[in-house]
């Protein structure tokens, strides 16, 4: 086991690199920079270019800058005032130790952006997943045993709108039925908040930030409960219909037993291995909730940095997001392999 | 027996799990607290931002106590909404007008700009000018001086003085090569020099006529010296993201993403002022959430407001609107004289947008009037020069809508449609070869929103009626306006015709004019003559614009306008409405061309 | 005259036995059973149909005429019409053309390149293998979104020669340069199980080329795997596009698709809910239908879930 970790911990590292090496010149080729005017002025007065893009580092050469990004230029001699003569060291660490870089729109740590709205993402993603699987699990297992009851069927065609409902379109309607048009009995306002993680000086905050919840994680997590339960519905079926279950029925144990004691686990082993996959989701966030809510918290931050080719962000969500993915496929084995005797690695 | 794992990991992922959650939900978000966002630490050895709020307090004992209210136990508070975060207080470094609108709240430049253009003083004690001597003109030499004597009696909230060091230590960092910033102006200023005190001196090495706003305006102001790190840099400095006030409030909180939250700022020099205690201003991205929350009376001040925006809040029974009667941002046609894709109209012309005739019936064909009332529902006003705005206002006679005028003049220019398929040819025509189809691509860009699709949409099919194919684009700004490495469109010349607005600041066009007209602007690069007009009475005119006898600017604008409007090299359509909605229960707010909608926060008040 | 036995033969050739019927008369046969997927089918034919059918309508897609713009829907505009006063039927119905064009090309496009590289994967294995799905392993742990954000404006730059709307084609391009890798594992599991069988053996050791083994015995089987796995591919890749429009990285007006009709809607939704109502209401029709006929699929060609088994590896 030892040895397959460490073969899997090796080419994890190999693929981050190729990865970060495609990623950058994704995020680069992407036409367009960030030193394009928006809101106060379209344009931006060439001198200004040039100095931002000495500040952003883009005078030099992609493979240079990838070098920066990697290692960074405090070993080397950089120029700083644009006036060709090379007498200074650079500031810059570089990502392999530590220093994703600063962020071109507000000239802050890339880190430091990143950890402001990490947790209000962990948060609502979590969250979502936890309310998502509590609904989904229960209905999925029910729907499974009482096969082809009117349960079951009204649950699959449930589960088959759910998954067709665009979030978007559903987060639009949410606010539009509780934002606007419903009414809270007791203030008058409207019944359900349309934006943000909880409003200022309330009350109760406890009810407030729940409250603020519920419209988001309906938007977000009607899409997977309709599928988890769909996937659990299926796997449990085929675990019913095994000879070992027959086996226990006949043995006379009673029928609960059988479903919760051997049933359940072999069907949940394969849900496990979804829901590692699926923790890349919990950190990256979902743009478009998050947009829709006034989320402050990592999608959105993708969004607004890939409208202004905030390069040093892009990069750092990008790799944050591919390391994640990584490592959750890798977590994902694991688990299969701890849980399922049948699975050996070597 | 095979041993039973699962009891084990389920509890430990269950524990994890909530740990994380309950961690980081009760916990609060993290906020960009004065404490959290100084890394490196103002120079200052005391931490100003802590004891920002205690401060005045503490060292004005005497001076508050008659003053306290016992705690008002309602305290007057107004909510702005606005789509983003501000990138920080540095509205010259961001660009993005958020920060214009907070760095309002919080900090002052030597002087401001009303709606009417009226230029005002702040931090000045009066505005300098050659009459008060305060403007020394060296006619031989072409150089200038101007002093500026400041007040005396405004504080920053730790209670020291903002003096002439302020001012000096603001433009250094400003022209520092390596953490500046080019602003306007800077190529022309020798240097700066503190007399006294409150008094400093800008030497110019040329006339340059916008010297009042050099340190002030929309996006400038006076930064304190000893509370901001030259280490860090103008354009990064933290004192950027937690500002040390001198204007009517003072940031209590940033909680990025969600909300800034103001406080009333006690030591503000405007007695009385200003008349609310606290400003929220939230983060919402949907238009549709910002907009039903000042229906909701959840927002009070609702920035920038658009079109469609005004038309549904003109309804709501507590909504006002505040606009201009003119607006900064005029729609414009920018025609490529050179093909596209390239940059030199010499080398390479385009087969009929370089013909003036063309650009002429193109001018005559746009119905400006249904895309105002239309598309942009009667908010928009028509614009058909650049001289519309005090105090430079020439009379120009409006193009007329008239398509069957601009079709005779295509047939005159040589193009027909020989081949019947409802599209014109050339037969005859002076700047390309016969039978050169008139089909040109036609670009505009996203973020403005379906009003300005919808336009190029219209525009598309007032071209087809008199005989022009358009094929549409969207592009996003960032690809529009991006310097030429980047692959922008508009410095590659990669376009034929482009939709989109534009617009200068304050009330000085010149630099606006070069930047768009000039010949040596035609170079990508170099400026945004992005059409590549290259007129030489125009250049000439425009070397003489920069002079300090109003008269003569006055005279030398309008016989400018009158060769753009000849030639039309941008053919300009009508200007988009600067409005800012607000709740009814406030009043002072007035929209300002020139500024952000909190230019006057100062003099907000609630209505009792 | 009595006619010889071997005229008439010839007269009826192949005696068909009474009572069987062939391995594609029994996948359909189980599909009609599968209510659902019924329904799903005529939905989505209706669907199809009126979006194809779409030129026959009176009104221009493009064409303002601003005298009738936001009219909620009546009996000459049955959808009402949109900012412009163009019908919003007819727009919708354009729209759903794009969508499902790109829809349709995605799946092509992830079908191609996945079977390719899965079937080149599981039956050549050895080092092929080893890279190939190495290389699958390398894009699936790209994140999808956010790639296909900057994706979408890198590919909206190239200027394809010969596709007048190549903004359509880059998308599904994107949305399927990302999205093939479950079509690779798939395919590589099922060969890895089909391989060992008998009649594969068998023709091998008769000297059957390796295309024609792949071509003839190996990928008819797995169609049924392929085809449920392309409705799913489908509705995957209609709600992407949508999502990617509606952020405004997507299709680009004036080209109508469902996304983009929505994200233009977003501003007008209270005022008038119709502009975004049907446009959502058509996406949920297709996927719903599309998600049906899977399911009906997969009962259908496999009901005892064999290879759906296989694809679990």
């Amino acid at each position: 086991m030892g040895h397959y970790i460490a073969r899997r911990l090796i080419q994890a590292v190999f693929l981050l690199f190729l990865l970060s090496m495609v990623m950058f010149a994704l995020v680069n080729l992407a036409p367009g920079g960030p030193l394009a005017g928006h809101g106060q002025t379209r344009r931006v007065r060439p001198e200004r270019v040039e100095m931002l893009k000495r500040q952003f580092g883009l005078d030099k050469p992609l493979p240079t800058q990838y070098l920066i990004w990697l290692v960074g230029n405090d070993w080397m001699n950089v120029d700083t005032n644009g006036d060709g003569v090379f007498e200074e060291h650079g500031t810059r660490k570089g990502v392999l130790r530590g220093d994703f870089g600063f962020s071109f729109r507000t000239r802050k740590p890339v880190l430091f952006e990143i950890w402001l709205r990490l947790p209000n993402t962990i948060y609502l993603m979590g969250v979502m997943l936890i309310v998502s699987l509590l609904i989904a699990i229960p209905v999925g297992i029910l729907s499974a045993v009482k096969q082809y009851s009117g349960f079951d069927i009204a649950v699959t065609t449930f589960f088959f709108a759910g998954q067709a409902i665009p979030e978007f379109w559903l987060g639009l309607i949410l606010i539009l039925v509780f934002y606007v048009w419903l009414e809270n009995p007791i203030t008058g306002g409207p019944l359900l908040p349309a934006g943000g993680m909880y409003s200022i000086g309330s009350a109760y905050p406890i009810a407030d930030r729940v409250a603020h919840l519920i419209l988001p994680v309906t938007a977000g997590a009607l899409g997977w409960i309709a599928w988890y339960s769909r996937f659990l519905r299926s796997n449990m079926l085929d675990v019913i219909h095994l000879d070992y279950m027959r086996t226990a029925r006949a043995k006379g144990l009673p029928q609960r037993l059988v479903i919760f004691k051997h049933g359940l686990r072999n069907a949940l082993i394969p849900l496990v291995t979804m829901l590692a996959l699926d923790l890349p989701y919990v950190v990256t966030g979902a743009v478009i909730v998050e947009t829709i809510f006034s989320w402050p918290g990592m999608g959105r931050l993708y969004y607004q940095s890939a409208m202004d080719r905030d390069y040093p962000m892009l990069m750092a969500i990008l790799i944050l997001s591919g390391a994640l993915m990584i490592f959750s496929n890798l977590i994902a084995d694991l688990i299969y392999g701890y849980l399922d005797p049948r699975i050996r690695y070597d | 027996m095979i041993k039973n794992r699962w009891p084990s990991l389920v509890w430990i992922v269950i524990v994890l799990v909530s740990l994380v959650v309950g961690a980081v939900g009760c916990a609060g978000t993290t906020t960009q607290t004065p404490e959290a966002a100084q890394p490196a630490g103002p120079t200052s050895p005391a931490a100003p931002a802590t004891t920002q709020a205690e401060a005045p307090a503490a060292e004005q004992p005497t001076a508050e106590a008659p003053t306290q209210e016992a705690q008002p136990a309602d305290k007057s508070s107004i909510t702005i909404v606005i789509p983003e975060d501000p990138p920080s207080f540095n509205a010259i470094v961001g660009d993005t007008g958020y920060d214009a609108l907070v760095m309002n709240l919080v900090l002052l430049g030597l002087t401001g700009v009303d709606p009417d253009g009226n230029i005002y003083p702040e931090l000045a004690a009066e505005l300098p000018s050659i009459e008060n001597g305060a403007v020394v003109v060296d006619e031989s030499a072409g150089t200038m001086d101007v002093t500026w004597k400041m007040r005396q009696d405004i504080k920053w909230a730790d209670g020291k003085p903002v003096t002439a060091d302020d001012v000096v230590f603001t433009w250094e960092a400003i022209m520092n090569p390596d953490t500046g910033i080019w602003v306007r102006g800077s190529d022309y200023v020798d240097s700066i020099e503190k007399v006294d005190d409150y008094t400093v001196t800008f030497h110019y090495s040329s006339i340059y006529p916008g010297y009042l706003t050099q340190l002030g305006g929309e996006q400038l102001v006076v930064w304190p010296a000893h509370y901001c790190d030259p280490e860090q840099g103008f354009v990064a400095w933290d004192c950027a993201s937690n500002p040390l006030s001198d204007g009517p409030f003072i940031m209590k909180e940033w909680n990025v993403g969600d909300h800034l939250s103001f406080e009333r700022n006690p030591t503000y020099f405007e007695a009385g002022k200003p008349g609310i205690d606290e400003i929220f201003v939230r983060i919402v991205p949907e238009e549709t959430v910002r907009k039903q929350m000042m229906i909701q009376g959840e927002a009070d001040v609702y920035m920038w407001a658009t079109e469609t925006v005004i038309n549904d809040l003109v309804t709501a029974p507590n909504v006002k609107i505040s606009t201009t009667p003119y607006g900064r941002w005029v729609m414009r046609l920018f025609p490529n004289e050179a093909s596209k894709g390239s940059t030199d109209p010499q080398a390479s012309q385009h087969p009929f947008l370089s013909d003036v005739r063309v650009r002429q019936a193109i001018r005559m064909a746009v119905d400006v009037d249904t895309i105002v009332n239309q598309i942009f529902l009667g908010y928009g006003k028509p614009i058909w020069t650049e001289f519309y705005r005090k105090p430079y206002i020439c009379e120009v006679p409006r193009p007329v809508y008239q398509p069957d005028e601009a079709k005779k003049m295509l047939e005159e220019a040589g193009w027909k449609d020989t081949n019947g398929d409802g599209y014109r040819e050339c037969s005859g025509c002076t700047t390309a070869k016969e039978g050169t189809p008139m089909k040109l691509s036609f670009y505009t860009y996203a973020e403005y929103g379906e009003p300005l699709q919808l336009t190029q949409q219209y525009i598309a099919d007032n071209l087809k009626k008199i005989g022009i194919e358009a094929q549409l684009n969207t592009f996003e700004g960032s690809v529009m306006w991006a310097d030429p490495d980047s692959g922008g469109i508009e410095q590659n010349g990669d376009f034929e015709l482009d939709l989109w607005d534009d617009g200068y600041s304050s009330t000085d066009p010149t630099d606006f004019l070069w930047e768009i007209y000039a010949a040596e602007a035609a170079t990508p690069g170099n400026g945004w003559n992005i059409v590549r007009w290259k007129n030489d009475e125009f250049n000439t005119l425009l070397g003489e614009a920069y002079t300090l006898d109003e008269a003569k600017r006055k005279e030398i604008f309008c016989q400018m306008a009158k060769i753009l409007d000849e030639q039309a090299p941008v053919i300009l359509m009508f200007s988009t409405v600067n409005a800012d909605a607000y709740s009814n229960r406030l009043e002072g707010i007035q929209s300002n061309i020139n500024d952000l909608v909190t230019w006057n926060a100062a003099d907000w008040k609630i209505i009792p | 005259m009595t006619e010889y036995a071997s005229e008439q033969l010839l007269k009826d050739p192949v005696p068909k036995p009474q009572g069987t019927i062939s391995y594609q008369g029994m996948v359909w046969q189980r599909f009609f059973k599968h209510r659902g997927a019924v329904v799903g089918a005529i939905v989505l034919t209706i669907v199809f149909l009126s979006v194809i059918l779409a030129g026959l309508s009176p009104y221009d897609p493009n064409e303002p005429n601003m005298k009738e713009a936001l009219q909620p829907p009546s009996l000459s505009h049955p959808m009402g019409t949109d900012a412009l006063g163009r019908d919003y039927m007819t727009r919708v119905l354009y729209g759903g053309r794009v969508s499902l064009a790109v829809g349709v090309m995605v799946v092509m496009i992830t079908l191609t390149l996945g079977v390719t590289i899965g079937a080149a994967a599981g039956y050549f294995g050895g080092w092929l293998d080893n890279v190939l799905m190495r290389f699958t392993d390398a894009v699936l742990t790209m994140p999808a979104f956010l790639i296909l954000i900057l994706l979408s404006t890198i590919m909206r730059e190239i200027e394809l020669p010969f596709f007048t709307q190549n903004n359509v084609v880059a998308i599904a391009l994107v949305i399927g340069l990302l999205s093939w890798m479950t079509f690779a594992r798939l395919t590589r599991a099922a060969i890895l199980t089909l391989r060992e069988m008998d009649y594969v053996k068998a023709s091998i050791s008769l000297g059957a080329s390796h295309l024609r083994v792949i071509i003839r015995h190996v990928l008819p089987n797995m169609v049924g795997l392929l085809v449920v796995e392309a409705t799913l591919e489908l509705s995957y890749a209609i709600i992407e596009e949508s999502a990617l429009s509606f952020l405004g990285f997507g299709i680009q007006p004036p080209t109508p698709s469902w996304g983009n009709l929505l994200s233009n809607a977003s501003q007008h939704f209270t005022k008038h809910p119709w502009l975004a109502i049907y446009p959502g209401v058509m996406i949920f029709l297709t996927i719903i239908s599309v998600n049906y006929i899977g399911d009906g699929l997969r009962d259908a060609f496999d009901p005892h879930k064999v290879l759906q088994k296989v694809g679990e590896v």
